[in-house]
């Protein structure tokens, strides 16, 4: 409008000043002398805008204030001058507003700043959620299994499943409380909660902050925001002109306080000239039941239906001790049921031990059974299969094992065998090797029979000491040969130490017998060389026999039985090749005989 | 409630009003509020009291406290005239605090007439300078009633 106006101005202007250029003086006056009846009060006003319009600092601020804004439209539209222009004032004025009542700017800012905060963390915590559910990833315990399969089927995030699953909450009351008065504005309670009186909770939480802020250095905006007491918490939301506190039960996600905000914002919103103006009168706020109450329930259907799944009810905690001594129990049950049959297991594989009867009773155990005396010891191995010997009752009855092993021990025992022999059993007959004297040999025939498991003794390697001694003799006075003179009954020269020799001998002999149970006959035999006939030689041999058998005879006494007789030269001492045999076979033998005695 | 240590506010206020909060909080918060309804020129007023613990001398009251308060009551131990320089000293960061909210002053144990330690002078220079005195008794409940219903009258019409 008014650059319109100039702009006619200006016209006019241009006119007044061609106008004095008209030849027509003399009407020019009379005609001026019109102008100035007619127009005369607009040339004056020309005058003035013309004035103004030389100098441009006289325009006046109201016609700026008429075209300011548009003109701030339009170069703001062409390029950032204005703002450029105007950002150190802007700067300056926000300084010093906040300088001077920072209240205002916060009332500004506080609904916008909320919600760009309540993103901003919004956006951390999901990030902390998914470092969550992958630390939660490898859980593989069955509830976490069973969350996994829920996640699965639901199609939420693991972690979110989790959260539910832990999070039990029920928001019980909210309150909404006049910030600088602490007077309550509007309280709302959740169903059959119990509730005190509400206008003194208001200023008790009031009361509380204040003392707390009061009492401890706390940094300037820093205030009480929760108050915590055994399961139940109060959770305090501050705004500029308000204060939102919500009674919890439980364990509240923090996306319930983001939700309290949220509602503190909107309270702020709506009511922003009722809590300015507030004078005691809390009638105003009665709408703001709504919002509240949208508080109490938001979350509160899911908690509870987790929350009644999951109460300890002295019913549970007796079920649950119930199932742990249930399972202690079964524990030392299976245990010892396990080594008990790990007992018998072991008995029913050792030698000589045969059980007849084995069970189990309520406080221990019960076995019977035949156990030989000589198989290990079923007390000593209670204690290698870790079973208590006070806790059970053995009852074995003693009986022989014709286990071969056993056999054989007590062979050992019972007949006590020199350290040269030694025994083996082996389809029911012992076999002994080695040497022993005449008497255990005896002794041993006799008894084998009666050791149980045994019938028979296998002596074919066993050599009976006193029996060799005697016929080791025997075989020496076999050898001995007593000479004659060629066809006489005289002793040859030097004979008489051969019959001592015989004598001694034979005296051994006879003191040797007796230990191998031997009696002994002495036979004396005469012989011939085969010179001569028949008839000649076989007195001869005899008489040479006699002869002999007579001397010692005189030596031996009657203690030993000494026959004589003469074998001609039927059974020579050697074959007659030289005169050297010939002079061997004239003579006498002497043929032991070793009886039973 | 406002005034010097001992001076008897919690018992004015339970002589006042049947209280459901305990002491217990009492020491650890240093305050303690209570609640009556009563009528004040023809219409119903809800009275909150902030039974603040009380400061002795002139030391630095709790003023977050008093933030949004509507009124005062400022007691004085009648036994004890320090107790009345504590509360000028108190209704003055009062009513720096506050401005010009409505107060009553209570001069309390008047059952203790023999201990009495404040002149009549000192009382009369308090109503000079125009404020509203009341001698109470927490103990007899003289005049306690009054006080309370005088400072809710005047802040209505405030």
């Amino acid at each position: 409008m008014l650059t319109q106006r100039r702009k006619g101005a200006k016209e006019s202007r241009t006119k007044l000043k061609s106008n004095p250029s008209s030849p027509d003086v003399i009407e020019q006056d009379g005609l001026n002398e019109l102008r100035r009846l007619l127009v005369g009060p607009e040339q004056q006003e020309i005058e003035v805008l013309r004035e103004r319009l030389d100098q441009q600092e006289s325009l006046l601020p109201e016609d700026i204030s008429r075209v300011l804004p548009e003109a701030v439209t339009l170069r703001t539209r062409r390029d950032k001058k204005v703002t450029e222009a105007l950002l150190p004032t802007v700067e300056e004025a926000i300084d010093i507003s906040v300088r001077k009542n920072p209240q205002t700017l916060i009332d500004a800012l506080f609904p916008v700043m909320g919600p760009a905060i309540r993103k901003a963390i919004a956006e951390a915590l999901s990030g902390m959620t998914q470092a969550m559910n992958k630390s939660l990833e490898h859980s593989l315990s069955p509830q976490g299994l069973k969350w996994r399969v829920e996640a699965w089927r639901t199609g939420r995030s693991f972690a979110e499943v989790v959260m539910l699953h832990t999070l039990l909450y029920r928001v019980e009351q909210v309150f909404l409380i006049h910030k600088e008065t602490g007077l309550l504005l509007q309280h709302v309670v959740a169903g059959d909660a119990s509730v005190q009186d509400a206008d003194m909770v208001s200023g008790m939480l009031t009361a509380i902050q204040d003392f707390v802020h009061d009492s401890f250095s706390v940094e300037e905006g820093g205030a009480l925001d929760t108050l915590q007491v055994g399961g139940l918490s109060v959770w305090i939301e501050r705004g500029p002109r308000a204060v939102l506190a919500a009674v919890i039960r439980g364990n509240a996600p923090q996306e319930l306080r983001a939700f309290l905000q949220q509602t503190l914002e909107q309270i702020h919103a709506e009511f922003a000239r009722e809590l300015e103006n507030f004078e005691g009168d809390a009638a105003p706020f009665e709408p703001s039941r709504e919002d509240l109450e949208a508080c109490l329930q938001s979350q509160y259907e899911q908690g509870s239906k987790e929350k009644t799944k999951k109460r300890v009810t002295p019913v549970r905690v007796v079920a649950a001790l119930l199932l742990v001594i249930v399972l202690v129990l079964g524990f030392f049950y299976v245990r010892s049921r396990w080594r008990w049959g790990n007992y018998l297991t072991r008995l029913q594989s050792e030698p000589g031990i045969v059980i007849t009867n084995a069970e189990r009773r309520w406080f221990g155990y019960s076995i019977a059974g035949l156990r030989d005396p000589m198989a290990a010891d079923p007390q000593a191995l209670l204690g290698e299969a870790s079973l208590d010997p006070a806790k059970v009752e053995s009852h074995w009855e003693p009986y022989h094992s014709l286990t071969p092993r056993f056999v054989l021990q007590r062979a050992q025992a019972l007949l006590n065998p020199p350290p040269t022999v030694t025994f083996r059993v082996e389809n029911n007959t012992l076999y002994a090797t080695g040497s022993a004297n005449h008497q255990w040999i005896t002794e041993t025939r006799r008894l084998v029979r009666v050791i149980p498991g045994l019938d028979r003794f296998d002596e074919s390697s066993l050599v009976d000491t006193n029996l060799q001694a005697a016929l080791n003799v025997k075989s020496r006075i076999e050898h001995r040969v007593v000479r004659f003179v060629l066809d006489t009954t005289g002793l040859a020269p030097g004979q008489g130490s051969e019959l001592e020799a015989l004598n001694a001998d034979i005296r051994e002999l006879k003191r040797l017998a007796p230990a191998a149970g031997k009696s002994i006959r002495v036979e004396v035999i005469g012989h011939t060389d085969q010179l001569g006939s028949e008839e000649t030689n076989l007195p001869l041999s005899r008489e040479r026999a006699e002869v002999v058998r007579a001397r010692l005879a005189a030596l031996l006494g009657d203690e030993v039985e000494l026959t004589a007789s003469g074998a001609g030269a039927a059974s020579p001492v050697r074959e007659e090749r030289s005169e050297e045999d010939k002079e061997a076979n004239r003579s006498v033998t002497v043929r032991v005989t070793l009886t039973d005695s | 409630m406002l005034g010097g240590f001992a001076v008897g506010k919690t018992s004015l206020v339970r002589q006042f009003v049947e209280s459901i909060y305990s002491d217990k909080y009492h020491t650890t918060v240093g305050v303690k509020i209570d609640k009556k309804l009563v009528q004040a020129n023809g219409q119903e007023v809800n009275l909150l009291l902030w039974d603040i613990q009380g400061e002795d001398g002139v030391q630095k009251l709790r003023t977050s406290y008093l933030r949004g308060a509507a009124g005062y009551l400022l007691v004085i131990d009648g036994t004890r005239r320090s107790t009345l320089d504590t509360a000028c000293a108190i209704q003055q960061s009062a009513q720096e605090l506050l401005g010009l909210v409505p107060f009553i002053v209570v001069i309390n144990k008047t059952d203790l007439v023999d201990e009495w330690d404040l002149d009549e002078s000192a009382v009369a220079g308090l109503v000079q300078s125009g404020w509203t005195v009341y001698r109470t008794s927490a103990k007899t409940g003289q005049d306690v009633e009054e006080a309370f219903l005088t400072l809710a009258e005047k802040m209505t019409e405030a």
